[in-house]
């Protein structure tokens, strides 16, 4: 219903209340002056039928919408109802109550007018009237009797004197002689009037000639309403009585005599109001059950219309007093759904009204608080993303476990570093991922030891260094761990791989062992071979024979074998102390074609082939010392392929341009690349350490020179195994036909100044 | 009362019904008969007046439209008890007469004659006039309460009807 309809209904419901009200009082107004109330009875009464059949068929409109919404179940019409019912109750029965006192009383108190001893003091009164009546009538025609009879007596013409007289006699009013068709013949009056008293009525006439005298009562007549009527003559009685005669010869002529006496005044007026007051009370009781449906009517009607209008303001008082309580409920219902919009508020000023408008409040807080807690958890989700990429980021392998030891956590780099997939074990103990007992048998230990040394030492975290065997090839991997306990009695283990970090060092010792060995070798050298030579010298011409030849080849010997070792010891001294690096633009294929040439006898048996790329930009380097790398690498890979039969052996050298997707050149790469057995795994992955190698004879020295040397120039230094998924080979399993060392240069010259300065993005860094 | 409750209660009827073109315009007679119901006479008895009205109405056909009213007559007599004088009154109009019986009274407002209806002028030589009459005891004129407690009763439902055409007048 709309908000216009619902306002008609509202109007229209006072107004029609209020007629009924306003028709309700008329009634009893009405009820009030009778002759208005019997005038206008039926027509109000109808009115009234009307507005309560009006009334009847709203209320059932009304009941009808509220049975209806009660049985679909919507929401506040139960409520509703019961408010309608309360209140209903409330106005209807005092209306009862007082319609059936009001009722007995109508009833009693109609029944109470007519009484028996009433209508028998008015019978008695208007018998008695009549009886006084008809004693002035008795007495009227007596005296008039005698009268005619002293007029009989006296004979002849009758005097007008005599019959004046008479009159004053009888003290009537008027005296006539009348003949016998009526007609007046003499008359005297007491007034001065001339005029003709009138003829007496036949009848009165025929009934005088038989009964001597006859009398009648005149002029006492009323037309129902209790007042005699005006301008009717007074009341009187007429009398005639035959006047006797004695004369024969007048015999035939009948005289009679006619007098007529006023009735005194009150006695008419008594008379009369008796007789009114009889009419009216017969008439009254007649009309007694007609008075009663009258009353009784009206007062039904009156309930009905106070009781149906009660109906209604109940109905729409509870609707008024609901519609709050409604709104309130339905925005409990709103929010319990999740709803925190902006609340309708009732305005009225009472409490119903506030608590709609603190309802609202609350929910505005509401959902201000929601909003917050969402902007909370944004952030934190924000943080959590940003620590997560943190940790996806990290190249130390992080783990964390949760209070029970289960792996709550794991980083991209910790699988990385075990080589185990540690983020699929979530959920499980450390000890059930495979290959890491070990390493989960020390992390336990040490967080028992350090909960237990906790008071002593530092709590924070403990630290150790933890050698692992990983990975299909059982590598060992040296990690440095370190474990720190968190909040809610999670732990945290941090690792690095320091298997590289490990290698330096060695490589650092190995320099420094070198650089003293060589000196302290080296030094008693030269005397030994001096020694050697000048003992030949000395001897060789005193032996002969066999003795000069055993001394000769003796000292040939010690000679040989003190000149390999100074080349061992200068070696090492080289690669303890190489000299510092002097960068100068040179043309790598220049540089390598100069190197190749020494080993022409292998170029011309094509064990060595070089290709090299054309366009190779110039790069920084110290040409003394790159000359001694490119040597070592292509000396290594002859000796690899030097097992192999001649022909299929193959040694290749290679330069090559490397360009970034804009097009600039990023490196200058040298290939070696050979055909020999290639490397193992476990000497492939420290293979640039000294003293490593595959070679029977040699100092292992070589690629780990050459690592240096590539780390000066700062140009990468790659080792691999080339594989060759061979066709023939079962299942496509790799096989290992080959090993390739490969330079990557990426400091360049500033010769092509005006291509480093057009792209300077392209230029290396280092 | 002895004479009237010696009759029969017979149907009440219009023994005689005349409307006659004249000199002077359209006169009207009737004569009824009835007697007055047992209740209705108790009523008269206790003081209650009875009214009795004469009604007739002149109307002319009219094809095109609703039939046209040429006149309109009623009467109205009265008859009330007087109990002190043991009389019956009758009024009509300004006159009065007074009656010693019922029966004589109500013999007095049974018959009209020479009831004038419409004057000559208002009435032409054609056809197509009928008269509406009707005669009874009128009730509406009784107190309210009265009304109330008679109403449905048949001995006061006393109405008699009748509607006649008036025949065209003979050519002179």
């Amino acid at each position: 219903m709309t908000k216009a309809s619902r306002w008609a209904w509202v109007i229209s419901l006072v107004v029609v209340t209020g007629a009924a009200l306003v028709l309700s009082f008329l009634l009893a107004i009405a009820t009030n002056n009778r002759s208005f109330y019997e005038e206008h009875y039926s027509w109000l009464f109808w009115l009234n039928l009307t507005v309560a059949a009006l009334l009847i068929l709203v209320i059932g409109v009304a009941a009808v919408r509220m049975a209806l919404r009660v049985q679909r179940g919507k929401f506040g019409s139960r409520l509703l109802l019961k408010l309608a019912a309360i209140f209903a109750l409330v106005g209807v029965l005092p209306g009862v109550l007082i319609y059936t006192v009001s009722y007995q009383f109508v009833s009693r108190g109609i029944e109470s007018w007519f009484d028996v001893r009433v209508e028998g003091a008015l019978d008695a009164g208007l018998a008695l009237g009549r009886g006084t009546l008809d004693a002035q009538i008795n007495e009227v025609s007596q005296q008039t009797l005698l009268a005619a009879e002293r007029l009989g007596d006296m004979g002849g013409d009758v005097q007008p004197l005599a019959l004046e007289r008479l009159r004053e006699q009888m003290a009537a009013s008027d005296l006539a002689i009348v003949g016998a068709s009526g007609q007046v013949l003499l008359s005297v009056s007491r007034t001065t009037e001339l005029s003709k008293p009138e003829r007496p009525p036949l009848s009165l006439l025929s009934s005088a000639r038989s009964a001597r005298v006859a009398a009648q009562l005149e002029g006492l007549d009323d037309d129902g309403s209790g007042v005699p009527v005006a301008g009717s003559p007074s009341a009187r009685i007429r009398a005639l009585a035959v006047v006797p005669s004695i004369d024969v010869a007048l015999a035939r002529q009948e005289r009679f005599l006619m007098a007529t006496a006023l009735l005194p005044a009150t006695l008419a007026t008594n008379a009369l109001a008796v007789q009114s007051a009889y009419r009216e009370y017969q008439q009254r009781s007649l009309a007694r059950e007609g008075l009663r449906k009258m009353y009784i009517g009206t007062l039904t009607l009156t309930l009905i219309l106070a009781v149906f209008g009660a109906l209604l303001l109940a109905v729409t008082l509870s609707n008024q007093l609901v519609k709050p309580l409604l709104l309130l409920a339905e925005g409990v219902r709103q929010v319990a759904k999740g709803d925190l919009g902006v609340k309708q508020v009732f305005g009225s000023r009472d409490e119903l009204g506030g608590l709609t408008r603190s309802f609202a409040d609350m929910t505005g807080q509401l959902s201000e608080a929601r909003s917050l807690v969402q902007r909370s958890v944004a952030q934190v989700e924000a943080a959590r993303t940003n620590l997560q990429t943190i940790l996806d980021n990290l190249t130390s392998g992080v783990i964390v476990f949760d209070r029970e030891g289960l792996i709550d956590t794991v980083n991209p780099g910790a699988t990385r570093i075990v080589r185990q997939p540690l983020s699929a074990y979530r959920g499980q103990r450390l000890e059930e991922v495979e290959g890491m007992e070990a390493f989960a048998a020390m992390v336990w230990r040490r967080f028992e030891s350090h909960a237990d040394a906790a008071e002593s030492g530092d709590r924070g975290h403990w630290q150790e260094a933890f050698d692992m065997q990983t990975g299909a090839n059982r590598d060992t991997l040296s990690l440095l761990v370190r474990g720190a306990l968190m909040p809610q009695g999670a732990r945290l283990v941090v690792f690095d791989d320091i298997t590289e970090l490990v290698s330096a060092q060695r490589i650092e010792a190995w320099s420094e062992v070198a650089r003293r060995l060589a000196h302290e070798i080296k030094n008693p050298l030269t005397p030994i071979q001096l020694s050697a030579e000048r003992l030949e010298h000395k001897l060789a011409a005193k032996l002969e024979g066999a003795d000069q030849a055993m001394l000769t080849r003796a000292v040939a010997t010690i000679v040989t074998q003190v000149q390999a070792m100074k080349t061992l010891v200068n070696e090492f001294r080289d690669y303890a102390r190489l000299p510092a690096a002097q960068l100068l633009p040179l043309d790598l294929n220049v540089l390598v074609a100069e190197v190749l040439s020494l080993y022409a006898t292998a170029q011309e048996a094509g064990t060595l082939v070089f290709s090299a790329a054309t366009d190779l930009p110039l790069i920084v380097g110290d040409a003394t010392q790159l000359r001694q790398v490119i040597h070592n690498l292509v000396q290594n890979g002859l000796d690899a392929v030097a097992e192999r039969p001649a022909g299929l052996a193959l040694v290749r050298v290679k330069t090559e341009v490397a360009h970034t997707e804009q097009g600039a050149v990023r490196a200058v790469r040298l290939h070696v690349i050979d055909n020999g057995p290639g490397f193992s795994d476990k000497v492939l992955k420290r293979a640039f350490e000294p003293y490593v190698t595959t070679k029977s004879k040699g100092t292992g020295l070589g690629l780990a020179v050459v690592k240096k040397i590539a780390d000066e120039h700062g140009a990468r230094a790659r080792l691999m195994n080339v594989v060759v998924t061979d066709s023939a080979g079962a299942q496509g399993i790799p096989v290992v036909c080959g090993a390739q060392v490969s330079l990557s240069f990426s400091k360049f010259a500033l010769a092509p100044a005006l291509t480093v300065a057009a792209s300077t993005d392209t230029a290396p860094a280092h | 009362m002895a004479l009237v409750s010696s009759f029969a209660l017979a149907e009440p009827q219009l023994t005689s019904f005349e409307v006659v073109r004249g000199e002077d315009g359209l006169t009207l007679s009737f004569a009824t008969r009835f007697d007055l119901p047992a209740g209705v006479e108790d009523a008269l008895l206790k003081g209650v007046p009875l009214y009795f009205v004469a009604e007739a109405t002149l109307m002319r056909d009219r094809w095109y439209w609703r039939d046209q009213l040429v006149s309109r007559v009623s009467r109205t007599w009265r008859v009330i008890y007087q109990p002190l004088t043991r009389t019956y009154r009758v009024s009509f109009g300004g006159l009065n007469q007074s009656y010693q019986s019922a029966a004589e009274a109500v013999s007095a407002v049974r018959r009209v004659a020479g009831w004038k209806l419409a004057e000559p002028g208002q009435v032409d030589a054609g056809d197509g006039y009928y008269v509406e009459f009707s005669y009874k005891l009128d009730t509406t004129l009784l107190p309210r309460p009265m009304q109330i407690s008679i109403d449905g009763q048949p001995d006061w439902s006393l109405q008699l009807e009748r509607v006649q055409r008036l025949a065209a007048p003979k050519e002179p």
